[in-house]
């Protein structure tokens, strides 16, 4: 699993396009929103908290995966992975180790910036459960999104979908909070993570009632898992 | 299918040890109601070299993916080493396989790609070695999108071969090498089974089958419509002789077919005695046989008696 990774992270910094996907556009995305939040004082920390880190995750790490899986199994590497003694478990996780990796970094450099310039979380803990969770929702579904994109151009539109989705719930349930439309907000992906993101910021909420939020998120998890063992395909269409 | 005559209860007259290396037993393959591969058996002994050949559409590819581990039978039995060959984790160690394609990351380098293959196979040995018998040390460096065609099957070939597997399996591994590198490439797979190696090949080209398998499955619509020795298979067509002659040449001595273009056509099973009455009938009557040719019947016609039927 670890060749894999090293192998991966070798062309990761090798290919400018995708280097510039994860790393360029959400650290862009994220300086934008802090140069709003120096201009806006009244606009909610947590729910900015909460759009930078869906951000990060949604265009370094999901769109990045799903571009990765389908290029890897265009080219053959899949097949080829899958002619030595590795099973398919690691064969994924050593993809897509680094490029996690990388955007729990970028998260964490985002964040931290955020806390310096302004105030940080009052549960950095609950932060940290919070975006883990959502990396790991958004890892199920960029397999299962992986399993409908033929080649890396083709990502460039099914990724649209998850990618507009989930950044528009994050910033809707982070700025309008959850006391109207409550279930729903909380049942589309991205949305109990987002308020579990700016509770943690922001503080006030019972714990209890914070980890309970994780539990949608992780619903969220097992769907797209189960999405992907259905559809997910390790060769390229006859 | 035609199992040849042959002095060995499993149709092979070489040495077969006890336990075959590849079991295959009444494998199905379908591809929704398409069915690929039919009722296929066939047993590979260790240290053989056993050539799959067929028609295109035959049945091939899909019967050396379920062989190799990456397709799961529709129904029958396959054991590599006695196990699932999906069994990766067991089987894998100990097999090497050559893709039809590439299937290398365009971005790493030529080292890169041997070395991460090798690690993965849970073999041993040496990327600087190897790169020498595959003549590509002065593309070690170099990343894989840069590499011609013929350089790609020989990085495969590497990658293949690492660690001096028991069990190689070889798809189309000469298609777009140069002479030089094809017979490169044959004294490595030459070198592995003088150390013992099994050999699973398909190849378009018929030559290399006939010079170097053990035995062949001849594939035609999904299952086999002959197994055997080379000299098996080729047998039971008969041999030929092509010649051309002037109009005014006289009746011949035996039935020959014209082919239009003024030449003819003889198919005979006693190859040496036709053959002589022919020159002899020549030398009498003072025609000229031009452009004679005489040779066994080879692979080629047999492919074509199947194309035929």
């Amino acid at each position: 699993m670890l060749a894999i990774a090293h192998g991966e992270l070798i062309q990761i910094f090798r290919n400018r396009l995708i280097l510039v996907t994860m790393l360029v556009m959400p650290a862009a995305s994220s300086a934008f929103y802090m140069y709003l939040h120096d201009r806006i004082p009244a606009l909610d920390l947590g729910a900015v908290a909460a759009v930078l880190m869906f951000l990060v995750v949604t265009m370094g790490l999901y769109t990045t995966a799903v571009t990765t899986l389908a290029s890897r199994r265009q080219n053959l590497f899949l097949k080829r992975l899958r002619s030595t003694a590795v099973d398919d478990t690691r064969i994924l996780a050593g993809l897509l180790l680094p490029v996690t990796a990388i955007t729990l970094a970028q998260v964490g450099v985002v964040l931290v910036v955020l806390s310096v310039v302004a105030d940080p979380p009052a549960d950095l803990l609950l932060t940290g459960a919070a975006t883990l969770a959502t990396v790991v929702m958004m890892i199920g579904l960029a397999l299962a999104t992986a399993g409908v994109t033929n080649s890396p151009e083709h990502a460039q539109v099914t990724t649209l979908p998850v990618l507009i989705g989930v950044l528009a719930v994050s910033g809707w349930v982070g700025f309008t909070g959850t006391e109207e439309l409550t279930l729903l907000k909380r049942l589309l992906p991205g949305g109990a993570a987002s308020e579990l993101v700016v509770n943690a910021w922001n503080g006030g909420v019972p714990l209890s009632e914070s980890l309970f939020l994780l539990a949608p998120t992780l619903a969220w998890v097992v769907v797209a898992v189960t999405l992907a063992t259905r559809i997910f395909r390790w060769e390229p269409r006859r | 299918m035609v199992r040849l005559p042959d002095g060995g209860a499993d149709g092979w007259n070489g040495d077969m040890p006890t336990q075959p290396v590849i079991e295959v037993e009444h494998l199905n393959v379908k591809y929704g109601d398409f069915h690929a591969v039919k009722d296929l058996s066939f047993h590979v002994g260790r240290g053989e070299l056993y050539a799959l050949l067929g028609t295109n559409g035959a049945g091939k590819t899909s019967t050396l993916e379920a062989v190799e581990g990456h397709r799961p039978a529709t129904s029958g039995t396959v054991r590599v080493f006695g196990s699932d060959p999906r069994d990766r984790r067991g089987v894998r160690p100990r097999t090497g396989i050559m893709l039809q394609e590439s299937g290398f990351s365009p971005d790493l380098t030529v080292r890169e790609s041997v070395r991460l293959i090798g690690r993965l196979s849970r073999r041993t040995d040496s990327v600087d070695r190897l790169l020498g018998v595959v003549d590509l040390t002065r593309k070690a460096g170099t990343k894989v999108s840069q590499l011609s065609g013929g350089e790609k099957r020989r990085l495969d070939f590497a990658t293949a071969v690492y660690g001096a597997p028991e069990l190689v399996f070889l798809d189309e591994p000469t298609t777009g090498l140069d002479i030089q590198s094809r017979d490169a490439l044959w004294e490595a797979v030459d070198r592995l089974r003088e150390d013992g190696s099994t050999v699973v090949l398909t190849t378009h080209y018929l030559e290399e089958a006939q010079q170097r398998a053990d035995r062949i499955g001849l594939m035609h619509q999904g299952s086999f419509h002959r197994e055997g020795t080379v000299s098996e298979l080729t047998r039971t067509l008969p041999a030929t002789v092509r010649f051309s002659l002037a109009p005014s040449a006289p009746a011949l001595p035996l039935p020959a077919v014209p082919q239009g273009d003024g030449s003819f056509l003889v198919e005979t099973t006693g190859l040496q005695e036709d053959l002589r009455a022919l020159l002899n009938w020549a030398h009498d009557h003072g025609a000229e046989l031009r452009d004679l040719q005489a040779g066994p019947t080879r692979l080629d016609d047999v492919f074509r008696a199947i194309g035929s039927e």
